[in-house]
């Protein structure tokens, strides 16, 4: 049974935010298409669209030539298109069979036929066979499995809908490679059996293993497809990054090779990231880059000692092993979480009780009201921060302002080195310049900045010397004129290995 | 009805206050004994009661994450038992005897907490459990046989006129409301208190020690029952099995009815003050008016689902 599914012309936006703004692609029975782009280039608000999971704001999706529109995932399904996602869908509690046919148990007399859906559990994971572990079968509770088998668990899931077209989004980035290598020729046999997959990784390596064609995108548009036989790496990135304009770059400014090495860090590893190894000096602004989810939150809560490590961490020479963020902060550390509201912000609490939480105990017992409130007030007025007044719950500010709130709890501590987790995110535009500035400011005052972004155009912009991860390692380290957009996106694919002198 | 909305917006603890008095006053039709001088001194006095004992519940709730102290009933029994007997009647043994009665109480409260924060265990089902706990032991140790007395002291101190013709208890309640304020809103571990209610992730990006935070509260929420039991002990001047346990769900909801938010990070001793007026002054009323009990617990039950309802409603706005 033959497949063709076309996105034309797609749109999606988000309030006044456009996620994708021409979203083109083709996919037919028979073949792999890759789909690529950096960060924000629209290639997980594409997948949704295609599986139903957001809806488009204009464009048609059209399946084997006739036009479709699916108002939920369940529906893309019984079309015959199903999707494995990176960020797992799976039910922690229930067993592995239990959330293979979730939604679509096999009956039988008007019950769940455990039996049956034991027995085609087992035939499923046998495509897998020999590639996992003795404790994943049919009954094995899912949060009791490593993440590789539960990622197998989530193929196979998808699977169990027998569908014409599958998406697989990141669906190799907690994979080893025995368990690639079968995903592989489970996709070939795929192939000849005519079903259409569509392919999204950010290893540049596998997509020359598996993919017939390419479809990339860059900053919402489709910007051309190529047949993998006639492309290499290097044309690809260049597709992604095409006629981006290099961002001013008069922030930049290299730091004296004698200042004083704040941080050295040796063959760190924390959750993905493996055998990280860098240094930093005070005055200097270090940028991380890669796509998302490389390893970069993980080495800036390992630093703060918000997360097991191992390696071995140096702060002005003093080896330190923290174990709660507080130690961190008796060594003026400060961090700036990723998720404002979830890691930075007391939402309901007011301005003023964000800016000293982590200050508090210098005002004594009973605590120094009116010192605080100056205090609080003069680095408001620093930040200008927009607010009715210090009492205002933080929850009634903007996000810039809010984001503000979430730096000036730290800079009331004067740090000496800071750890940025992807600061600028969801911030309009005058805050990010006043942001900027502000970084600015710091360097010259003396303190060493580390900065994970997810904006390119950031790390671009303002950093001298940028670390680039890649499945949780340092795929490169660009200083000088190496940070440009090429080595950068190149980096994050993992297709460029230059190492700085 | 929108003005009394907008008051709940802006504070709930003084919309449970203007309540108390409107309920006061609405007694005087009922009975029009209900109202005088004598009648809300002694309203005061038996709130002042339930207000001490729930100050415990109130940090616990504060302290968000699902935190509710159940054994607060048990440790109230607990600390009167411990008192009567230690001390026996003598007034010299009163303050060891105190002392003991406290320390067992935060120790309570800090296993409590350990359970919560080191185990994991849900806060109702440690502290359900510790109740239990609780009740067997004095059941064993004691018995059933509950020998002692209450230091003569000790019970004029708390039931009879101090100063002014005002009651002990109330004065003891005035200061515990005053050292109430300092703890919440003038030391580092109040705004830990309420960081930790509001998100534990930030608090502990922030530098808060939060498994310390929490026991800390469970032990303070102990050792603040224990005092409760102590107080209550002053006016009872006998102890029984089931003296603290008719306290435990009124002690929810003195601190619910004062606008602290069981999910935690928002509210205030005021407040539960306040609860603590409300509810005691819906029990005399409906006693004035000589209700059967069951009727009493509808009237009350509907009360407090139409107080909670314009919280309630307050907490959607928000959002």
């Amino acid at each position: 049974m033959s497949v063709s599914l076309s996105a034309q012309h797609v749109v999606k936006r988000y309030g006044g935010v456009v996620a994708l703004a021409d979203g083109n692609l083709d996919v037919q029975s028979g073949e792999v298409v890759a789909l690529l782009g950096a960060n924000g280039s629209g290639k997980s608000t594409l997948s949704k669209i295609i599986t139903g999971v957001v809806a488009p704001n204009e464009g048609q999706l059209r399946l084997d030539g006739h036009p479709v529109s699916f108002k939920s995932p369940s529906e893309a399904r019984r079309h015959g298109i199903a999707a494995v996602y990176q960020e797992l869908s799976l039910i922690p509690d229930m067993t592995v069979m239990e959330n293979i046919w979730l939604t679509h148990e096999p009956i039988s007399l008007g019950r769940v036929n455990r039996r049956e859906m034991r027995q085609r559990t087992r035939a499923l994971l046998e495509l897998f066979a020999g590639t996992y572990g003795e404790a994943l079968s049919p009954d094995a509770i899912v949060k009791s499995l490593p993440p590789d088998e539960r990622q197998i668990v989530e193929i196979v899931k998808a699977l169990s809908s027998e569908p014409r077209l599958i998406i697989l989004d990141e669906a190799t980035a907690s994979l080893d490679s025995q368990q690639v290598t079968r995903l592989f020729e489970l996709i070939a046999d795929w192939k000849t059996r005519d079903m259409a997959v569509i392919f999204v990784s950010h290893r540049m390596e596998e997509i020359f293993r598996i993919a017939d064609r390419a479809t990339v995108l860059r900053n919402g548009y489709s910007v051309g497809t190529r047949p993998i036989s006639e492309t290499n790496g290097r044309e690809l990135v260049e597709l992604m990054i095409e006629g981006a304009t290099q961002p001013d770059a008069r922030e930049r400014a290299p730091v004296p090779a004698d200042a004083h090495v704040r941080l050295r860090v040796t063959n760190l590893s924390a959750g993905p990231l493996r055998d990280v190894s860098f240094s930093l000096r005070d005055g200097e602004l270090l940028g991380l880059g890669g796509l998302q989810g490389q390893g970069q939150s993980e080495l800036l809560l390992a630093l703060f000692g918000a997360m097991p490590s191992t390696g071995t961490i140096t702060l002005s020479g003093e080896t330190v092993h923290f174990r709660h963020p507080r130690q961190a902060m008796k060594h003026e550390i400060a961090f700036v979480p990723g998720d404002r509201a979830s890691e930075g912000l007391l939402l309901s609490r007011s301005i003023l009780e964000n800016l000293h939480l982590p200050s508090w105990h210098k005002y004594g017992i009973p605590l120094r009201m009116k010192q605080a409130r100056a205090s609080a007030q003069a680095n408001a007025e620093e930040l200008r921060l927009v607010a009715e007044s210090l009492d205002a719950p933080v929850s009634s500010l903007s996000g810039g302002n809010a984001q503000k709130v979430v730096i000036g709890k730290w800079l009331l501590r004067d740090p000496k080195l800071l750890l940025l987790n992807d600061p600028t995110k969801g911030v309009d535009v005058g805050a990010k310049a006043e942001f900027y500035g502000l970084l600015t400011e710091l360097r010259k005052s003396g303190a060493a900045i580390l900065f994970y972004s997810s904006d390119d155009d950031e790390l671009l912009g303002l950093c001298d010397r940028v670390l680039v991860f890649h499945d949780g390692q340092l795929s490169a380290e660009l200083q000088g004129d190496q940070v440009n957009r090429t080595n950068l996106v190149a980096a994050s694919m993992g297709s460029l290995h230059a190492q700085a002198d | 009805m929108n003005a009394i909305k907008r008051l709940a917006q802006v504070n709930p603890p003084l919309l449970a206050l203007l309540l108390a008095i409107i309920l006061f006053f609405a007694g005087g039709l009922i009975n029009p004994n209900f109202v005088n001088t004598n009648q809300a001194v002694n309203i005061v006095r038996l709130a002042a009661f339930l207000g001490i004992i729930a100050a415990g519940q109130t940090l616990v709730i504060i302290s968000g994450n699902e935190g509710i102290d159940l054994s607060v009933g048990g440790v109230v029994t607990l600390a009167a038992i411990l008192v009567y007997r230690i001390s026996g009647g003598d007034n010299a043994l009163l303050l060891p005897a105190l002392a003991i009665a406290l320390g067992a109480g935060a120790l309570i409260g800090a296993i409590n907490g350990l359970g919560v924060i080191a185990i994991g265990i849900p806060p109702l089902v440690m502290t359900l459990g510790m109740a239990g706990v609780i009740q067997g032991t004095i059941l064993v140790v004691t018995q059933g046989q509950l020998i002692g007395a209450t230091p003569p002291i000790m019970a004029s101190a708390i039931s009879e006129p101090l100063l002014l013709g005002i009651p002990g208890v109330i004065i003891i309640w005035i200061l515990l409301s005053l050292i109430m304020w300092l703890v919440l809103e003038r030391t580092t571990y109040g705004k830990n208190l309420f960081a930790i209610g509001v998100n534990r992730t930030t608090a502990r990006l922030s530098g808060v020690r939060v498994p310390l935070v929490v026991v800390a509260t469970y032990a303070l929420s102990g050792m603040l029952s224990a005092f409760g039991g102590f107080v209550l002990l002053g006016f009872t001047r006998t102890v029984f099995l089931n003296l603290g346990q008719p306290y435990l769900f009124p002690s929810i909801a003195a601190v619910v009815v004062g606008g602290t938010v069981l999910a935690g990070g928002k509210g205030s001793y005021f407040g539960t003050m306040s609860g603590a007026l409300v509810l005691t002054l819906i029990q005399s009323l409906l006693t004035a008016a000589q209700l059967q009990e069951a009727f009493q617990l509808m009237v009350l039950g509907v009360i407090l689902l139409a107080l909670l309802s314009i919280y309630g409603r307050q907490r959607k706005l928000r959002q």
